[in-house]
């Protein structure tokens, strides 16, 4: 599970700009990817591809072989409650408390109030932030809030996680750590696709970096045998992050 | 807004059923009046009124012979000396018959008909009461209502939808987000087409105000204008099931307005 192919994917708007162009690529189940490229290189498209934000124009998406491009209106909520998505500006509701922000993919779903309580404090635990559950978005530092938004993306235990620079306006230390939260998804088996400019951060991660340019595929690095390692814990639950 | 809009068609079905019912009940009745000719005779005349007295539908006849007729005249106009120079009698002798209460329309028509072929009948008058008169407001008022409705219950759709738009885009966020964490479009719809049948609820509970307080203010002058034909008021139509009807209805719009607004929307609606 968590299987993501890309068949010769192209995505072309209507202005006629070609934001990515004859993309072919694979990411395993529980891989962990960086994906990087220059500002416009196609990052962010890549993913909205992926969680059907928007439909290549030609090529295939295939997740665990079901061609995404293909999935009804009655399906896709199905699909993306499967995916966990993180952005930059971590869209958190304003309105609503921390506790309330998290727990809407659940509530989504139809879970019982019990244990959607019991899984917002596992996933605030992950991120370090429980005890903030009744506070709002707004009361909370930048860092925190990104915490919240990858809380908030991991507290179904989804298979699939996309960030898109989920550490833009972060400090060096808190990016690390952000990205070291992910490395500990991936480290469940949930298979993780980061998109990020920070090339000397995500160097040192050890993991796949796929480097996008002008909607191509320019390179594709392995990740360092040593760092893949095999599922442990489910991190939601009990999981202590270093600083 | 929407209460306006249900407000104007629901009034006008009430008073469209008051006007029935004030028709059905009225008992200053008219009558038919039939004119002879300055030839025809008395038996002519005799052979009507017994014709007419004859009748179920009709309760009383009245004869004016021509000299009657002349009489009266000279006694109301004044022009008693001016006709008198005339020699011979210029007025017709006529019968005055008072209809029954249970007449109607088709009735009235068949003994107009019946009437106007007896030897000298000059011509037969329905006296145009304004129980006539309100029967054709009634069918005016009716049609004019139903217009209303249409129209205006395609307004009040029109407005809950504006509404509910406004309601949308003040939650875009929070709607983009619910996309993305896999809510169905029922489920991001749901709580708009709540929001559209309160709205239309609330609309309904305008309306019937609006009525209430148009009715407690016409009443009393209208009260005085029948008490003066020994009619009494008993507005009809104001009443539970109407209620009933005007809030559903209300709501219904409501809903199909919040329908209107939301559908695309949301369907178009970028989640990132
Ligand atoms: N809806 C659109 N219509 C036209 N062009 C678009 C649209 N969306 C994106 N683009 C263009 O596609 C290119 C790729 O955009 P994308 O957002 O994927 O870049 P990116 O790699 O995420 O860049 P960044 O690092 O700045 O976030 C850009 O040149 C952008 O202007
Ligand atoms: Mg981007």
């Amino acid at each position: 599970m968590g299987q993501i192919r890309l068949q010769r994917v192209t995505k072309r708007f209507e202005n006629g700009f070609e934001a990515l162009s004859e993309v072919t690529t694979e990411f395993e189940a529980g891989s962990m990817t960086f994906l990087t490229g220059h500002s416009g290189a196609g990052k962010s498209t890549f993913l909205k591809l992926l969680i059907r934000a928007d439909t290549p124009t030609r090529g295939q998406i295939l997740v665990n072989d079901v061609d995404i491009g293909g999935l009804s209106a009655a399906r896709l909520p199905l699909y993306r409650r499967h995916i966990g998505v993180v952005f930059q500006d971590h869209h958190l509701l304003a309105a609503r408390t921390v506790f309330d922000n998290v727990a809407m993919p659940l509530r989504v779903a139809g879970m019982r109030e019990r244990e959607v309580a019991r899984r917002v404090r596992a996933s605030l635990t992950t991120v370090e932030l429980l005890g903030k559950e009744g506070l709002l978005p707004s009361h909370l530092s930048t860092g925190e809030q990104q915490r919240i938004g990858i809380a908030r993306a991991v507290v179904t235990r989804p298979r699939i996680l996309l960030a898109d620079e989920p550490t833009g306006n972060l400090d060096p230390d808190l990016s690390r750590h952000i990205m070291d939260l992910f490395t500990r998804f991936n480290q469940v088996g949930t298979t993780v696709i980061v998109a990020s400019h920070e090339i000397d951060l995500i160097e040192t991660m050890g993991k796949r970096i796929l480097h996008l340019e002008g909607g191509r595929v320019v390179s594709d690095r392995a990740g360092d045998s040593s760092t893949e390692s095999p599922a442990q814990s489910d991190p939601t639950e009990s999981v202590e992050v270093g600083s | 807004m929407v209460g306006i809009a249900l407000a104007l068609p629901a009034g006008l079905w009430i008073l469209q059923v008051n006007m029935d019912e004030m028709s059905a009940q009225w008992e200053g009745r008219p009558g038919l009046s039939v004119y002879f000719t300055l030839q025809a005779d008395n038996a002519s005349v005799a052979a009507v009124q017994g014709y007419l007295e004859d009748q179920q539908n009709i309760d009383r006849v009245e004869l004016t012979t021509a000299k009657d007729a002349l009489e009266e005249f000279k006694t109301y106009s004044g022009l008693g000396s001016a006709l008198d120079l005339l020699g011979s009698n210029p007025l017709p002798a006529s019968l005055q018959a008072r209809f029954a209460q249970s007449i109607g329309p088709i009735e009235v028509e068949l003994l107009i008909n019946e009437t106007q072929a007896f030897a000298g009948v000059a011509e037969v008058v329905v006296e145009k009461t304004w129980l006539e008169r309100l029967n054709e407001l009634s069918r005016v008022v009716s049609r004019l209502g139903a217009m209303l409705a249409v129209l205006f219950g395609l307004g009040a759709v029109l407005v809950t939808a504006s509404s509910v738009r406004l309601a949308i885009e003040a939650r875009l966020d929070e709607l983009r987000v619910l996309k993305l964490v896999g809510a169905t479009p029922g489920q991001v719809r749901r709580p708009f087409l709540y929001f559209g049948a309160i709205y239309g609820f609330g609309g309904g509970v305008v309306a019937a105000m609006l009525i209430a307080i148009t009715i407690l203010v016409i009443e009393p002058p209208l009260q005085g204008l029948l008490g003066s034909y020994q009619q009494t008021l008993d507005l009809a139509g104001f009443g539970p099931l109407f209620l009933t009807v005007l809030l559903l209805v209300g709501s219904g719009l409501g809903i199909l307005g919040a329908l209107m607004a939301v559908r695309q929307r949301v369907r178009d609606l970028e989640v990132v």
